[in-house]
């Protein structure tokens, strides 16, 4: 079977398809003191070729999600309950040697930091070759791997003399698009790209930015951005999801969720930063800290921080409603959030 | 590289030289001289005494015996051993030599390589009953009193079981009338020994350049160590001294495990630290993301990373094992250089312990530089410009 | 010597290195006492401290390096104690004592003996005590070394040695040489490599190159065959013994370690600060890189501990120590009188002060390993 990125180009997409569905997704940390709720009942879909975002402060379990869908956490998380349906399979179901045959062809993964997802001592040609050894194994000679690992180069804007060489010779940019470029090695279906950006000079990180989205689109991939970068994500994404403590709070169509954000938590996120252009607007800031997973607060996990909040939030937990065809939101008073922003201007 | 090279050469030569001259100046600090071992005896009268000392030159003043020593150190002459006398110092100790390097070579590849083995495996298997066992008898193999550690495996293995032979190189007995000399053999030995392991390398390296296939390069790779290991067997087997091989061989097994044992909880112990934190590595999670197998995360991703850390530990470590040899040939009457050593201390040989402290400075300068010219092997990061 | 003082603070000058305490007093704009510095110091490391002991507390190898290790204090601690009271000088001295114990044989048939610590073969009786005896009876001869022994005049847990000494009491007195050795040794080498380090990171340059250099040469000399040399030179005591090992081992792989940790001292913004400030160069050693570079330095004076006694039991071995006792001794005593290869016969002679040496060896090691745990955080378990 001969693999080039051509071969990808004719992938047909249908942008209704669901490719991963993840559906109240509970995961676990266990450690000395108790059990620390990482994410607690995720639940959205990423249809074909579809860019999705998830946002949220350090530790709201973004990564860990993105960690869970590859199956890579860590020894001491605990799958609770739920599933990941990619292509309608149950991720969470799959053998161990099953789970291992798909990950990067069918889902692949850009780490964050990804200057060191490098392994130091090897070539960076070696270090993707070894993924076509891995999925393709006996279906590609050397010939044709050094052939497609030279295209993969091209298409991320690499010179390809660079395939020989050592992670320590390459600036941090070139890391990340030689990291993307391995990514796209099996061709797979899903990127998953936890903070592709940080730690990344702002030019760069633009070039990386438009790379990905490229590519997303000659290619007919989906791309999960995982970010706490709200300007990154509303650059290159279709749809959002904001997450916090665990929970999913609001998710929709970006332009939308970044019109008319109705979770408290997702406005004061996307107000927390100044805007050049526009109105000169009153800063609000996000008191006190994210809250300890060991013992999250009761009912909504916001409530202590939220501005907006009521009796009703710190007893019961808001579902995940509809309010908008595609936006979804938990909070009580979701409807009250434009008016009580205002107030709080004041 | 040829400039490093160099430089390094000229750095080791300085050394040496400050080396050997402040070994030689502490062993003049030695109080009497080998003209007092016949004290003792009545009958040799003083002049005599006298006499020898003039011969040996150890009437002249301090620095023309140091300048003559230096002078001729460099042009091959350690000078006459003082206690077997009129042997030179040099067949004395190239003789004893080889069989210090044996010892030392086999004690520490073998515990460098069980030790790495099982420190990359315990690592990997993240706690557990063996894991504490492994490290709990590591660290009991590192801080045992090594001299009595050595004993009681000496009376244990040699004595009790009677599965070794007490101590010693040969069984005399055995030797006696049989018209082969002990160190021809053991030379020969080694020669086979060295030339198959050099032709494995070289075999192997050819195998590891040019396979296509991961399954036939280890079949591969097995089926030469088999061939390499069964062929010396066989040249052994068909030749007339194989009795006087194999108890040569006999005689060097228990000496070669204790050193070895003791050498292998610290190897085993640095390993799994090493391990530890490269697993705690990004690159660990990509290849796990990228949906390697365990084996190959564990083998090619960390334990490829943690050998450096260990190399560098291997330096420091030389110490200890040249420490740990004089012991070993101590307690098992090893007829090796480090005997040699105590000995000429016991009777004030000035040269004899001048000579065996010159060569083991030699070794260790050596060992020293052939361990970062690995240590540059292993790292692409770090070159020798 | 601290003064107090008043000081009058506006609300501009405020440091927030001060306590919260004075913030809220500052607030209220009232007069502010400055507590003096060495008492926040002092309560800066008491609280250091005891975190650093709660953590040190998890780590089961080092609690169980700490009771170890409290065992041979005990030991060392009891035995001027039973010298002084219990035990009679003239028997139990670790080195000029003496006992003859008496054993009791039953004469046997030549070649007929099954337990040679009981039974004595027919020809050796008449040889050792008079020709007239016979076989079947029972004789007294005094032997060195006894077995253990709990009974008589003069219990000997441990036995005695072939010169007649109490093996137990010389494994205390023992304890107390390995102590000493061990600290002297141990607080010379981190003396010589925390000032070698400090300096070396400091200064850099020629100096740093120079003691690297140094630090070559002496990891190029192994340590055991140069000490056997410097104790045919001169007649060692442990205390100079200590001192030898400590400066041998301070200035080389030790320095070398500590100058890496004081080097990533050295470039932390503080150490500019402190320039900045006007401090002098011995000023921001001594009081600022020396102290950061200290908890690695106790980390390693416990492995120093470790080979210091090591090295002194296998020169003690050699004989070429002048040392009255040692556990190194008197396995060398057991080595020159002839009874190293008595495995369990003679078990006595052997294993206690092999094991000795071995077990407290062990106990500062993994006491090393418990602190590198609190100093080095991603060894933790979680």
């Amino acid at each position: 079977m001969a693999l080039s990125l051509e071969n990808l180009q004719t992938r047909q997409i249908d942008p209704n398809k669901p490719l991963l569905e993840i559906d109240d997704l509970v995961m676990r940390y266990k450690i000395k003191a108790g059990e620390v709720s990482a994410v607690e009942g995720v639940t959205f879909t990423i249809h074909q070729g579809e860019a999705v975002g998830l946002v949220g402060e350090s530790g709201c379990g973004k990564t860990s999600t993105a960690l869970a869908l590859l199956r890579l956490l860590p020894a001491n998380a605990e799958y609770f309950s739920g599933e990941i349906r990619l292509n309608g399979e149950d991720l969470l179901q799959l053998s161990t040697d099953q789970m291992r045959a798909r990950r990067w062809k069918d889902i692949a993964m850009v780490f964050q930091g990804a200057m060191n997802a490098w392994n130091p001592v090897y070539r960076i040609g070696d270090q993707i070759r070894e993924v076509l050894d891995t999925h393709y194994r006996g279906e590609l000679d050397v010939d044709e791997q050094d052939r497609h690992m030279e295209s993969l180069f091209t298409a991320v804007g690499l010179p390809t003399e660079m395939i020989i060489r050592y992670p320590h010779e390459f600036s941090g940019g070139m890391r990340q698009r030689a990291v993307i470029a391995m990514a796209l090695a099996c061709s797979p279906e899903l990127i998953i790209a936890d903070e592709p950006t940080t730690a990344l000079d702002v030019i760069v990180q633009d070039q990386i930015l438009k790379e990905l989205k490229r590519i997303q689109r000659d290619l007919g991939m989906s791309i999960l951005y995982i970010s706490h970068d709200i300007a990154v994500i509303a650059e290159v994404t279709d749809s959002l999801g904001v997450m916090y403590a665990g929970k999913l709070v609001e998710y929709g169509p970006t332009a939308e969720v970044f019109a008319r954000p109705r979770h408290p938590y997702s406005y004061l996120l996307l107000r927390s930063t100044p805007s050049i252009t526009g109105p000169r607007r009153q800063l609000a800031p996000l008191e006190g800290e994210p809250p300890d997973l060991l013992h999250p607060p009761s009912g909504c996990r916001f409530h202590p921080r939220c501005p907006f909040a009521t009796e009703k939030c710190a007893i019961e937990e808001p579902p995940l409603d509809e309010i908008a065809p595609g936006h979804r939101v938990a909070c009580w008073n979701h409807e009250d959030v434009p008016e009580l922003a205002e107030e709080l201007r004041r | 590289m040829i400039k490093f090279l160099s430089f390094r050469l000229v750095q080791m030569f300085i050394l040496f030289v400050v080396f050997l001259s402040i070994v030689w100046l502490l062993l003049q600090a030695m109080p009497g001289d080998i003209s007092d071992t016949l004290i003792g005896s009545p009958e040799i009268p003083l002049a005599t005494r006298l006499e020898l000392r003039a011969r040996l030159g150890l009437d002249q003043p301090l620095f023309v015996q140091y300048w003559t020593y230096i002078t001729n150190f460099f042009k091959g002459e350690m000078g006459v051993s003082f206690s077997r006398y009129p042997k030179d110092v040099s067949t004395v100790l190239f003789e004893a030599l080889p069989r210090t390097i044996v010892l030392f070579l086999s004690a520490t590849v073998l515990a460098f390589w069980m030790g790495f083995k099982s420190g990359k495996l315990i690592a990997w298997g993240r706690g557990g009953k063996t894991e504490q066992v492994f490290i709990v008898g590591g660290v009991f193999l590192q801080t045992v009193f090594y001299a009595w550690f050595a004993i009681v495996m000496l009376w244990v293995f040699g004595f009790y079981f009677g599965w070794f032979p007490i101590g010693r190189f040969i069984s005399v007995a055995l030797w006696q009338g049989s018209g082969f000399d002990a160190t021809d053999v053991f030379e020969e030995m080694i020669l086979s020994v060295f030339i198959v392991t050099v032709i494995y390398g070289v075999v192997r390296y050819f195998i590891r350049r040019y396979s296509q296939n991961l399954v036939t390069e280890q079949r591969m790779l097995r089926g030469t160590l088999a061939l390499a290991v069964s062929g010396l067997f066989l040249y052994w087997y068909l030749d007339p001294a194989r009795t006087y091989v194999a108890d040569i061989a006999h005689h060097t097994m228990l000496p070669v495990i204790t050193l070895g044992l003791v050498a292998f909880g610290a190897t085993m112990l640095i390993t799994r630290s090493a391990m530890l934190e490269t697993l705690g590595e990004d690159y660990i999670l990509t290849a796990r993301a990228k949906g390697l197998s365990d084996r190959v995360i564990r083998d090619r991703h960390a334990a490829r990373n943690a050998m450096l850390p260990v190399t560098t530990s291997f330096v420091l470590a030389l110490s200890f094992v040249i420490g740990g040899g004089i012991v070993t040939e101590t307690i098992f009457s090893w007829p090796g250089m480090g005997l040699l050593f105590l000995q000429g201390i016991g009777v004030s040989d000035i040269p004899l312990v001048a000579g065996a402290l010159a060569i083991t400075g030699v070794l260790a300068l050596f060992g020293h530089l052939i361990a970062d010219i690995l240590y540059t092997v292993l790292d692409p990061r770090i070159r020798l410009t | 010597m601290a003064t107090k003082e008043t000081i009058r603070l506006e609300s501009e000058h405020v440091d927030d290195q001060l306590d919260t305490t004075v913030l809220e007093e500052l607030v209220r704009g009232e007069e502010v006492t400055a507590t003096p510095l060495w008492k926040i110091r002092l309560r800066l490391f008491r609280r250091s401290f005891s975190q650093n002991w709660g953590l040190f507390k998890e780590s089961k190898m080092g609690m169980v390096g700490l009771v170890i290790i409290a065992i041979f204090g005990l030991m060392a601690v009891a035995h001027p104690i039973l010298m002084n009271t219990v035990w009679d000088p003239l028997v139990y001295h670790p080195v000029t004592g003496y006992d003859s114990v008496v054993t009791e044989y039953t004469i046997v048939e030549d070649g007929a003996v099954v337990d040679p610590l009981t039974e004595l073969e027919l020809s050796e009786a008449r040889f050792e005590l008079n020709p007239s005896v016979k076989v079947g009876e029972l004789v007294r001869i005094p032997s060195q070394p006894a077995p253990p022994s709990l009974s008589g005049e003069h219990p000997h847990f441990l036995g005695t040695d072939p010169l007649g000494r109490d093996i137990f009491s010389q494994l205390l007195y023992g304890s107390r040489a390995a102590f000493l050795l061990g600290f002297v040794a141990a607080l010379t080498t981190v003396f010589i490599a925390t000032t070698v380090g400090s300096i070396a990171a400091y200064y850099g340059g020629a100096i740093d190159g120079f003691f690297m250099r140094f630090a070559d040469l002496i990891l190029l000399m192994p340590l055991l065959p140069l000490l056997i040399v410097l104790s045919a030179a001169v007649r060692i005591n442990m205390v100079m013994l200590g001192v030898f090992i400590g400066i041998l081992s301070g200035f080389g792989a030790e320095a070398i370690v500590l100058k890496s940790q004081a080097l990533s001292i050295r470039v932390k913004s503080y150490i500019d600060a402190a320039r900045v400030a006007g401090g002098g160069d011995r000023h921001i050693i001594f009081r600022h890189i020396v102290p950061n570079v200290l908890p690695l330095s106790f980390l390693y004076m416990m492995f120093g501990i470790t080979g210091a006694i090591t090295l002194e039991a296998t020169l003690s071995f050699f004989g070429l120590l002048n040392v009255p006792m040692s556990w190194g001794i008197m396995i060398n005593t057991a080595s020159t009188q002839g009874y190293l290869l008595s495995g369990t016969n003679y078990w006595w002679l052997l294993f206690p002060a092999g094991l000795a040496v071995s077990f407290l060896a062990f106990g500062f090691f993994i006491v090393g390993r418990g602190m590198d745990e609190v100093i080095n955080p991603r060894l933790r378990a979680r």
